[in-house]
This record gives C-alpha cells, structure tokens and sequence, in this order.
C-alpha cells in the first residue's frame, strides 16, 4: 500500500507537523510506504480557471509545475492525507493551492452521486481520502465545517473519506494515538 | 458607508463573480455607497498589491467577497487573503462593526453545495470581529457566462435578488432571505443544464483542437 500526505502548514505552524509525524508512524506502522509533500516547499502556481485540463490536454494542466508530479502521485496511491490547520473551518491557503489543481483527474462530464450532480471519474481509482486537521484551541464550529467539507471532497470522488482534527499543543503519541483511530475508522487494516 | 467588492476569481473583471459583483456594487451605489473594486488574485501578485489590499479591508465597513467555488471552499489566493486580513486584525466583534456579504456561485447545479465555502466565510467574520450579513448563493454558474441578457428571463430573479440585498446592506441590514430563496433558484431544469454542460466541453475541445481524448489518462499506470 502506498500513501501520500501532503503537509498544508504554514511557516511557524507547530501543531500540523506533529500531526503529520503521528499520521506518517500509524501509517508505516501497518505497512504502508509513505511519500510525505511539504507543500510549502514546492512551486506551485494558482490555479487560473482556464479549464485547459479538461478541454486542452485533457487531464493534464497546461502550465506544467510540480503540481503535475504530485498528481502523479496521488493517482498511483491507495490513501491520501490532507493534513492542515483547521483554517475558518477549511484547508491552508497552502493545501488549498494544491487542491485547486487537483480538477485534471475528473472527467468534466456530469453523473449523479448521491443525489447531487458531480463530475465523472477519469481514473478507475482513486486514493482514498483522510482529511487531518489542527486547531490550537477548540473550536467546535470550525471543526464541524472541516469534517463536513472533507466528506464533501470525498464526494467528488465519488467516496465517503474519514477526517478528524487534532486540537491544542500535543505530543507526537497522542496525534499517533489520533491518527491510528482515524485510520481504523477509515478501515485501514493494519 | 464604504463598501469593498473584492473579486475572488482568478478570470477577474471577466468573471461571473465580477457580474455579480459589479451589480451590487451598482446597487449600492445607488444607495448612497461608496463602492471600490479589488481583485485578490491580481493584489496578491505584488507586496505593495498586497498592503494595499488589506487596507482597504481595514477600512470598509462593508465587505463583499464574490467568488466561484472551488473544490467546496474559496480559491487559493482568496483563502490566502483571508489568513493575512486575520492575522494582522486585532479589533473583537462589535455589534456597530464592518460588515461582511458573499455573493457566491457554483458550476453544479445545485446552490446548496456552496454551503461549506459560505460556512467558511461565517467563521472569517466571527474570527475578524465582523458582522456576518449573509450569502447570496447559486448554482448553475455556468451560464452566467454571456451576461443577465442571455439568461432566461433576463436573469430576473438573481437581478431582483442582489437590488434587494444592496438596498437592505446599504442601510447595515442583512442579505434578506427572500433574496437568497430568489438568487438560489435553479435558472433552467437539472437535466437541462447538465445536457448542454456536456456537450459543451465537447464544443469547447473542438475549437481548442485538443489532440487528446477528452478521457484520456495520463497518469495511469
Ligand atoms: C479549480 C476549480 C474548482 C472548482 N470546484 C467546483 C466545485 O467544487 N463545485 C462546483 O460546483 N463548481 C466548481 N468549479 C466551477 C466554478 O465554480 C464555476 O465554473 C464558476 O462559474 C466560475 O466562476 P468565475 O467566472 O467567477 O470564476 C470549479 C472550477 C475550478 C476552475
């Protein structure tokens, strides 16, 4: 099993990375080779609505950055981590650039999927998708928004994914503790 | 009163967020505001852009996001100027405070799955001391593309809802919720709309000469 987490936190985010330690040791520890992408370390431009990957080369943006190689990536894996801090409920602008990039793996064509309209899949699969996220303090609203939105991603792929967020300063055994949870959830055999 | 309309879309003034947004801001206007127009994708280009920007968020009572949405949430660059408009205010809600409106829109059909972003911007105001007025929301933002005109019924009822929604802001009222039951309708049947959305990316194909097949995989193994 391959997995890929991609690490969304900001310069001076101390909460995520503990996140993503304790999410990277549950995951090897049941045997899954892991690929960790800090985001912020990679170059990749915004998204500019173009929709050249669905009508241009379909499937591929035009702008060729690495954004490319991590969809690569993302479709030869069997799980997904979106690990980010909970920000107004949703991803890091930093996640979020990434995402927005992501649209090249649909097929633009619309189908029905649990009663709403969504795109069409181009791939025959699709990682599953865990949403990870950090608060520094509690904040139920927010964390509600976070997991709601995650499911709402799943969908997309057609999907239901598992999210949970970790909230306040922790230690990496608890966000191991955490993310063996959400991995058992998301029915990860071990 | 002065209003900000901050554009989220990276097409700027070429966008359905813009169409929206520019009526409001003529709403307004007619109302007595002082409306100003900014891009977040173009401000975020330069510091100086940048600085600028978050001024002017500063110094609204009003502001509008209006933006398409984007994988459930807002675009990237406006999620980035919301972290920086959050981190460098200081003020804690008052009920006399700065304003905050979205007018959003979708490619899917259903207005419904632009709850998650309106969610966000909810929380924005509530983590920047601002009073949260409410979403104008829709789907179908596909054919927004040629104008109200080419709409059906001239675009009627998203026309009524966003001259409603600048008469009561402009008087520090909230978006009314007739408005939103208005701006929410669907502007042509489900089936309809997603007939032609699939035809259209084949018609849009065809005049890009796309060498590859719309299905085509690149990343397969
Ligand atoms: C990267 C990207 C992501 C999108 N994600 C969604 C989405 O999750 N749901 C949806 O209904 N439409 C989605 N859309 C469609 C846009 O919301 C729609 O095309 C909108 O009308 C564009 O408005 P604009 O002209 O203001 O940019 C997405 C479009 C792009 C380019």
């Amino acid at each position: 099993m391959k997995a890929l987490i991609l690490d969304g936190s900001p310069e001076g985010d101390s909460l995520t990375p503990v996140a993503v330690l304790g999410m990277h040791s549950a995951l090897a520890g049941r045997g899954t080779d892991v690929e960790l992408v800090k985001l912020r370390e990679l170059d990749i431009a915004p998204c500019t609505g173009c929709f050249g990957c669905w009508t241009r080369t379909p499937g591929e943006c035009v702008f060729p950055d690495e954004s490319r190689d991590v969809l690569r990536s993302y479709i030869a894996s069997d799980i997904v981590v979106y690990a980010t801090p909970v920000t107004f409920g949703g991803y890091s602008s930093q996640l979020k650039k990434l995402l927005d990039r992501f649209i090249p793996v649909l097929d633009p064509r619309f189908t029905v999927v649990g009663g709403e309209v969504h795109h069409r899949l181009r791939y025959r699969r699709y990682p599953m998708t865990i949403g990870l996220g950090t608060l520094s303090a509690p904040d139920p609203d927010a964390e509600r928004l976070f997991l709601a939105l995650v499911a709402r991603n799943g969908l997309n792929v057609h999907q239901s994914a598992e999210a949970a967020v970790l909230v306040g300063e922790t230690d990496p055994l608890s966000a191991r503790s955490l993310a063996e949870r959400l991995l058992d959830r998301a029915g990860i055999a071990p | 009163m002065n209003a900000l309309i901050l554009t989220g879309s990276p097409k700027g003034r070429d966008s359905s967020s813009f169409l929206l947004g520019s009526r409001l801001g003529e709403a307004l206007r007619n109302h007595g505001v002082t409306v100003r127009d900014e891009f977040a994708h173009q401000a975020l280009r330069t510091e100086e852009g940048t600085r600028r920007l978050l001024d002017a968020v500063d110094a609204s009572d009003l502001l509008v996001l209006a933006f398409p949405l984007y994988v459930d949430s807002l675009p990237a660059p406006l999620t980035r100027l919301l972290e920086l408009a959050a981190e460098r205010r200081t003020a804690s809600a008052s009920p006399g405070g700065p304003l905050l409106a979205v007018l959003v829109q979708c490619g899917f059909p259903e207005a419904h799955q632009c709850d998650t972003a309106v969610g966000i911007c909810r929380l924005f105001a509530g983590r920047m001391g601002m009073r949260w007025a409410g979403a104008l929301a829709m789907g179908m933002g596909g054919q927004l593309g040629g104008g109200f005109r080419k709409l059906p019924g001239g675009g009627r009822n998203i026309l009524e809802a966003i001259d409603r929604t600048g008469e009561s802001l402009a008087t520090g009222g909230d978006v009314p919720g007739e408005a939103m039951a208005l701006f929410s309708r669907p502007l042509v049947p489900r089936w309809l709309y997603t007939l032609f959305g699939n035809l259209g990316w084949r018609v849009q194909m065809r005049k890009n000469k796309a060498r590859r097949p719309l299905a085509y995989r690149p990343y397969a193994k």
